[in-house]
């Protein structure tokens, strides 16, 4: 499971919409360097940024 | 009479030497009635990719160049072109998703690690989409690098296709700091 596939999985309402690199409040990021996706960015309005526990 | 002064460099210690080509024809050098700093050859690299890279849905994802077709100053590595000598730089470059129509990806070139400039999609064939980002940036020639990421948000795994046409990252400087 991606990155992308527990924060929807976390958060339902969630959308790709809200990962535009542009008018999105979240980015996730993955730097071609063996380490996986991360989270680089996250603005959020409402939601709060998950724990490591949470996406475990 | 305007004049030619050659002056030295008290913190050096290296010896420029002025040489003159082999030739048996007298030729005039005219140098530009400005001050700065003259540039001659600047960096200049080319790479693509050589094999297909999976980006996931909605994550911004470095693009790998593998192959070099030149790299003059030996300033790109690693798919991140770090240039050792300050100035203005133009940079390219491409990504072709084989199976994704235009809605839907980004591509970016990140400036030390943040988004610097956006290309989106364009048109390409029934089956896939080019997207293409060019941009003038300017470099310090010490830490300052950059790097080219791709996004796209169709909610599944997208490839890229490899290939000197298809997926490549390119620049050279076009003018000195």
């Amino acid at each position: 499971m991606t990155l992308y596939d527990k924060l929807i999985s976390l958060y339902p309402a969630l959308t790709v919409a809200d990962f535009n690199p542009i008018t999105g409040t979240i980015c996730l990021q993955n730097n071609s360097d063996g380490n996986g996706d991360y989270i680089a960015k996250w603005n959020h309005p409402t939601l709060a940024r998950p724990t490591e526990e949470q996406l475990a | 009479m305007s004049a030619v002064q050659i002056q030295g460099n008290a913190s050096g210690t290296g010896t420029l030497t002025i040489a003159a080509p082999n030739t048996n024809t007298n030729q005039t050098l005219t140098l530009p009635d400005l001050t700065g700093t003259l540039s001659v050859n600047g960096p200049a690299f080319s790479a693509y990719a050589n094999a297909v890279q999976t980006f996931t849905t909605a994550t911004s994802t470095k693009v790998l160049f593998q192959t070099e077709e030149f790299d003059t100053n030996n300033n790109f590595s690693s798919s991140r072109f770090t240039p050792t000598i300050a100035g203005y730089y133009q940079v390219n470059a491409c990504i072709y998703f084989s199976a994704m129509s235009t809605l839907y990806g980004f591509i970016i070139i990140q400036k030390n690690g943040v988004d610097y400039k956006y290309g989106s999609t364009l048109v390409g064939t029934a089956a896939g989409c080019f997207a293409i980002v060019s941009t003038l940036v300017y470099m310090n020639g010490t830490t300052d690098y950059l790097e080219t990421f791709a996004s796209q948000s169709t909610g599944v795994n997208q490839n890229s296709n490899n290939g000197i046409a298809l997926t490549w990252f390119n620049g050279a400087m076009v003018r000195g700091a």
